[in-house]
């Protein structure tokens, strides 16, 4: 298959607006020294032939790049100059997501990209496809993994009973205007006002522009506080309108299906989003809040899956999100339905942590105290203030050096606050863990998704005998750090907690192979026929040893675009079962016993529990060539 | 509970040498330009290497690992004491690695990798080259029993 005519001429426009204009630039503006007349023409003929070449490039692009939807892999052929095979075996992909600008909704365009587990990138991207084109890859993809047959793309005409194994979309959640408004309402983004802080605190020339007049002759308390107030409620002001603009962009004509073992979304106001989510392969649910959306009763939902790049823009979080903003109890109803880990029983840390955080608030305003009074004592001295900082001391010298006493109560709260927040919970099959007042997380883990508990005890927390444990999943926000994690509980408690989830990780993934068993020797049991419909011709033996060898060649990246490197040797034990597991699983999948001896079944049943098992992060690919 | 090869303090010292040096190094350029004495910058690398070897010894005295029924797990870390569970199913792959430090010593290291986003690649230093393969060829097996224990 080929991309689609429109993405040369629109390819080719994006790339000479990123190139051509700084080059015409200094195209025109370096042949000033000619005379005027030759220096045009000279700068005319520079540009020219740099947009031919870019149209060049991208029509050579265009005839030179070839995807293909097998039945069991998306394979794509690429590249001009060095030309890069890569074949996505469609049992790793994780998300297949669309995206779309104005203009290339305009031309009916999109770019579709594939993401796997592997690494944080995305796998494989076409830029661009028709939508139509876009729609049909996401759904065969979905309708392949649940092991359909291909369909012969080729002839133009789908086969009848295609539509018909599709399941119907069922609608799980779509926003309402109502809730639109009120999300721009919740929305206030805490990183703008910091970044403004950032930026302003960063050149105190600007500072003091916005604080003007202030000096150490003198000027009242009540001016100089007025003045900082003000500042203060034009910053706030100005984050609630970008937090509020920028949700309304992201999340506009928000919807959320079910087609499936799948979810798909669709959102966005400018730049339009679909994705697809498989269910399986979902590692964490976040519920998450801030004190606008708890006053208010609402909460949104994230959904973690294994590496996901980003879903094609608008941030990691953006594009986890499940549900942008909905009342708690249909959000939590909701989270049930995708996993059912029903009404936590949340158990606090013990009143110590909370003491702990006063402490540390209390140390931090005794800082600040001591430093106020420091300078009082320093300008006491009467010093000549350098020029450049005069006015922010003259401000903090306006302030009483014992005024953040009154804060004492303030932080208090703020102490008790945020010892409420946390807790954690050991569900039957879910780890629940909930964290933070300001963006409270609830994190919902399921067991059979733990991958490393982590039991950290820092200095201070051994002082009164707490840890932290954290369950790391191979979830994707993870990585900015918010994992789920039952902070500063007891240190006793710390250790069974540890040891707990482990040892529920090793019962629900004897469970789930249990269950996988189970079903197969009924698809077993049922079907010696359906298999046989499909018909697809495979050449069993050959499958593994080519399998291996592309899924570890897709993860190598970009940069690898030598040929196909077989390293499919396989010597080792690890990867002697891996393969069998892939190769049980395809059988699995496709419903389609590859010798039907029952003998094997059993112990290939096991092997494919772990490629089966292991899906959700992808089994072992990476760097599979470390492995001996 | 196995405890790592004492001689693993050479390693971790020999590494905070060579960021003393560097240190120093800058120190003494920074010290140069400013007109400052150079003694000092020498203080301030000596102070690292004290601190590093302090740092080694107490590192070496709480760093344990232990192969469990279902999992490996280390407890190590000095200031911030931290524990990892790594049960034998998660287990990607494993890798056993020598630095130059650590074949100047004459020892080596294990790697476990998982597909955790964090904590994800443990590492086990300090072991014998032999030790290392071992204990390699050891984790191996055990995540392969784990994948399959049930199929039997």
């Amino acid at each position: 298959m080929k991309l689609s005519t429109l993405s040369v001429p629109y390819r080719a426009v994006r790339r000479a607006v990123r190139l051509v204009v700084p080059i015409a630039f200094a195209a025109f503006s370096g042949m000033t020294v000619l005379p005027a007349g030759v220096g045009a023409i000279v700068a005319g003929v520079i540009v020219g032939s740099v947009f031919l070449l870019i149209g060049g490039w991208e029509l050579a692009y265009y005839r030179r790049f070839d995807y293909e939807l097998t039945g069991e892999t998306l394979d794509i052929r690429s590249g001009v100059v060095a030309r890069r095979n890569r074949e996505i075996p469609l049992r790793r992909v994780q998300n297949v997501d669309i995206s779309r600008n104005v203009l290339e909704r305009l031309l009916g365009i999109a770019a579709v990209s594939f993401e796997t587990a592997g690494g944080g990138e995305t796998e494989a991207t076409l830029r661009y496809v028709d939508f139509e084109e876009a729609k049909r890859l996401q759904r065969e993809v979905a309708r392949l993994k649940r092991g359909g047959s291909p369909t012969d793309v080729e002839e133009g005409a789908e086969p009848s009973g295609d539509r018909a194994d599709e399941p119907e979309p069922e609608e799980l959640f779509a926003v309402t205007s109502r809730e639109l408004a009120l999300l721009g309402l919740l929305s206030f983004d805490l990183r703008v006002p910091g970044l403004l802080v950032l930026v302003l605190t960063g050149s105190v020339p600007v500072l003091s522009s916005f604080v003007p007049d202030i000096g150490l002759d003198g000027q009242s308390l009540g001016a100089v506080l007025a003045s900082w107030g003000a500042l203060v409620v034009g910053v706030l002001l100005f984050s609630w309108a970008a937090g509020a603009t920028v949700a309304v962009l992201n999340f506009y004509g928000f919807r959320l299906d079910r087609v499936g073992d799948e979810l798909q979304y669709e959102r966005g106001l400018l730049r339009r989003y679909d994705g697809s989510i498989p269910l399986e392969k979902i590692q964490t649910l976040t519920v998450e809040d801030t004190p606008l959306k708890r006053a208010a009763g609402y909460a949104t939902l994230r959904i973690e899956t294994a590496g996901y790049a980003a879903g094609g823009g608008g941030g990691r979080e953006e594009a986890a999100t499940a549900v942008p903003l909905a009342t708690r109890d249909r959000v939590f109803a909701l989270a049930n339905a995708i996993e059912p880990f029903g009404e936590p029983a949340f158990e606090r840390p013990p009143g110590r942590a909370r003491q702990r955080y006063a402490f540390r608030y209390l140390l931090a305003l005794g800082g600040v105290t001591a430093v106020l009074y420091g300078l009082d004592r320093w300008l006491a001295g009467a010093p000549s203030v350098p020029a450049p900082i005069a006015g922010p001391v003259a401000t903090l010298a306006a302030v009483p050096w014992y005024a953040p006493v009154a804060l004492v109560p303030v932080l208090a709260a703020a102490a008790h606050l945020k010892w409420t927040h946390r807790g954690w919970w050991l569900g039957p099959d879910h780890a629940v863990t909930r964290n933070g007042v300001w963006r409270r997380q609830l994190k919902v883990v399921p067991y059979y998704r733990v991958q490393t508990v982590i039991d950290t005890r820092t200095v201070f927390q051994r002082r009164r005998r707490l840890a932290t444990v954290t369950i790391d999943t191979a979830g994707s926000l993870s990585v900015l750090g918010s994992d789920a994690a039952a902070v500063d509980v007891d240190a006793g408690t710390a250790d069974r907690v540890r040891s707990e989830l482990s040892d529920r990780l090793r019962r629900s993934v004897l469970e789930y192979r249990e269950r996988r068993r189970a079903e197969r020797l009924r698809a077993l049991a049922v079907d010696e026929g359906p298999a046989q419909e499909h018909g697809e011709p495979r050449a069993p033996d050959a499958e593994p040893a080519d399998d291996r060898s592309t899924e570890s060649d897709g993860r190598r990246g970009a940069e690898d675009d030598g040929e196909r490197s077989v390293d499919a040797d396989g010597e080792g034990a690890l990867d002697a079962v891996d393969e069998d597991a892939d190769d049980a699983e395809d059988d699995g999948n496709d419903g389609d016993d590859r010798d039907g001896e029952a003998a094997t079944d059993v112990a290939e049943d096991g092997a494919a529990d772990r490629g089966a098992g292991d899906d959700g992060v992808g089994s072992g690919e990476r760097s599979r060539s470390h492995t001996e | 509970m196995n405890r790592l090869d004492p001689r693993v303090r050479l390693v971790w010292v020999a590494r905070s040498l060579l960021g003393a040096g560097v240190l120093g190094v800058g120190a003494a350029v920074v010290a140069r330009v400013f007109d400052a004495p150079l003694w000092a910058a020498a203080g301030i690398a000596t102070a690292v290497v004290l601190l590093a070897v302090v740092h080694a010894v107490l590192r070496y005295r709480v760093w344990r690992y232990e192969l469990r029924e279902d999992a490996l797990y280390l407890e190590r870390g000095v200031l911030t004491q931290v524990r990892t569970v790594v049960p034998f199913v998660r287990i990607q792959h494993v890798d056993s690695s020598r630095s130059p430090v650590e074949r100047l010593v004459g020892l080596g290291s294990t790697v476990v990798y998982t597909a955790g986003s964090r904590g994800a690649d443990v590492t086990i230093p300090g072991l014998t080259p032999r030790g290392a393969d071992q204990l390699r060829e050891r984790l191996k097996q055990l995540a392969i029993a784990a994948d399959s224990e049930d199929a039997v």
